[in-house]
């Protein structure tokens, strides 16, 4: 009970980054990336990559796999989401962000074969105790990352200039467009951090879970549930809700069986859009202009 | 107040991609005045004011300012010449402050101290912007919300301020601080382009009026003109009780 406390908000904190990307990327450019899946995955492999052929340090290799997915991230908007525009925009970004995931899936299987692998390190098996409880050191320090991430992105958001530019084009794009800001290069740069972050994401979750490219399919429909929960769009609501749910999975896989737990995460889903269809932290009116 | 003109529109087409809002538009705004426009629901009035600032582009036609023709301009270009456009919608980033709000009206501006005193300034002449500061925008009212757009209007020191409906949705206690409002930007040097359901009262403290009438420009004249053509007056100034409901576009 207290291990699947302590492991669901370790856990959690990751998945509450890896949403922040997604519910960025809708919030400034009304794009449901549903690709968000396998760029988790292909900053896992790319991860394995660097250790496996240069011997590089999973945590040393972010330095170069973050800039890296962000590069990424930038090239497919510029590319492929850039020119959607008018009222079909969200429904055809799942159309093509499906599209890109199924492209990405397909080089992945062939890059890495279909075989599940999983990051190690000479840390990765190594714990220590707390409460009596266990912890693996690379959950804890995929914890602190998280959280070091995170800190860094809220200090962006809300204590520069820029950040003010990206709420403020969360918020109301013509308004944002009104007072002088840059709505297409925010939005390009949201999408590439968006990205970005799964670089981190994908190099936790592959420390901490075997994975193949299909993997991406499960984590894509948890990151969904995550921001639809929190509320599309809204920062706090991925942080809330993505520790909220993946503890809230522990703890019922933990007291019941791992069999309910999953199964918990679309129960409460479905219970909270019943009683609020903009999610916890959503706003129902500020978009309707 | 010189008459030279201060914005020229001619043969201005302006749509959003299917078939045109704005049929062949031409007229001035004379500098230093109030220019009024009124014209019925859907006659394009918003579409115009969204051509000025950029967030439209026309497919044809210039809109001179400044020796510099507008059209093809990006939003931002066109704040950077001093015209700032207050839209019908409300406009405030609901979750942000009231203070955070106005500064952001000087989003362009990089010098900090230069913001920091034309906000002060901006609390004097509304007080709500000081009162409510650190309050989140959307917890205002629609009247409150009004006048922090304003002050954020201004915090560019724009040569032309476009206003969209500024009346719409407020009470008459506050219509009437408003309108005061307007009135005092001008004073202040400010050319105005003001679009307006209350036409009577907009157009009786204009210099200059124009009525459009779907996507034309029907007439134009001083705004004594336009409010005694008796035409017009019947058609779109019927007692200036039109109301309207808010929020759309
Ligand atoms: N974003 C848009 N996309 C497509 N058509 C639009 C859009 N905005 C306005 N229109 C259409 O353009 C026409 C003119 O609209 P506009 O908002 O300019 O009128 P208006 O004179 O400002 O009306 P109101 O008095 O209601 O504000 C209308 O037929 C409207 O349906
Ligand atoms: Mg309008």
């Amino acid at each position: 009970m207290v291990h699947a406390l302590i492991d669901g908000v370790l856990t959690g904190s990751v998945y509450a980054l890896m949403a922040t990307g997604l519910t960025l990327i809708f919030g400034v450019m009304e794009i449901i990336n549903v690709a968000q899946g396998i760029f988790v995955i292909l900053g896992a492999y790319l991860s394995y990559y660097l250790q496996l052929h240069f011997g590089i340090d999973l945590f040393a290799g972010l330095l170069i796999t973050i800039p890296t997915m962000f590069v990424v991230g930038i090239v497919v908007q510029r590319l492929f989401l850039a020119r959607l525009k008018g009222p079909e925009k969200t429904a055809m970004s799942i159309l093509v962000t499906y599209a890109i995931s199924l492209v990405i899936e397909g080089i992945l299987n062939i890059a890495f074969t279909v075989n599940n692998v999983q990051l190690n390190t000479s840390y990765t098996n190594k714990s220590f105790q707390v409460f009596g409880v266990y912890i693996p050191y690379i959950y804890f320090m995929g914890f602190l990352l998280a959280i070091v991430l995170l800190s860094g992105l809220y200090y962006m958001l809300y204590r520069t200039r820029f950040g003010a530019s990206i709420r403020a084009s969360l918020a109301d794009q013509s308004a944002a467009a009104l007072v002088g800001i840059d709505v297409k290069k925010v939005s390009t740069i949201c999408f590439g951090i968006g990205i970005a972050v799964t670089a981190a994401g994908g190099m936790v979750f592959g420390a901490t879970n075997a994975f193949n490219a299909s993997t991406s399919y499960d984590l894509i429909s948890r990151l969904l549930t995550i921001i639809v929960l929190g509320g599309m769009g809204s920062l706090a609501g991925a942080l809330v809700a993505g520790i909220a749910m993946v503890t809230l999975e522990d703890l019922v896989g933990a007291i019941w069986s791992p069999v309910w737990s999953t199964m918990a995460f679309f129960v409460v889903l479905v219970v909270v859009l019943s009683f609020r269809p903009q999610g916890l932290f959503g706003q129902q009116s500020a978009r309707a202009a | 107040m010189s008459n030279a003109e201060f914005v020229t529109f001619s043969g201005v087409f302006a749509g959003y991609g299917g078939g045109d809002v704005l049929k062949d538009v031409a007229f001035s705004v004379p500098q230093g005045g109030i220019t009024t426009i009124v014209g019925p629901n859907g006659s394009g009035k918003s579409t115009l004011l969204k051509t000025v600032s950029g967030l439209v582009r026309p497919r044809l036609g210039q809109i001179m300012f400044k020796g510099q023709n507008l059209v093809g301009k990006s939003a931002r270009e066109i704040l950077n010449l001093g015209v700032v456009q207050v839209p019908q919608n409300h406009s405030l980033f609901r979750e942000m402050t009231v203070e955070e709000n106005v500064a952001l009206g000087a989003f362009l501006v990089k010098d900090k101290k230069v913001v920091a005193s034309r906000l002060a300034n901006l609390k004097e002449m509304f007080p709500i912007v000081a009162q409510r500061a650190n309050d989140k925008a959307g917890s205002l009212s629609g009247g409150q919300q009004r006048l922090v757009e304003f002050a954020r209007c201004l915090m560019l020191e724009p040569d032309l301020v476009v206003l969209d409906e500024p009346s719409m949705g407020l009470d008459p206690k506050t219509l009437k601080i408003m309108f005061q409002t307007v009135k005092m930007m001008n004073e202040a040097g400010r050319t105005v382009l003001l679009v307006e359901q209350n036409a009577r009262q907009a157009l009786k403290m204009s210099d200059y009026g124009v009525v459009l009438e779907n996507g034309h420009v029907r007439l134009s004249g001083s705004g004594n003109d336009v409010l005694n053509h008796p035409e017009i007056g019947a058609l779109y100034l019927g007692g200036g009780a039109q109301t309207k409901k808010e929020g759309q576009a």
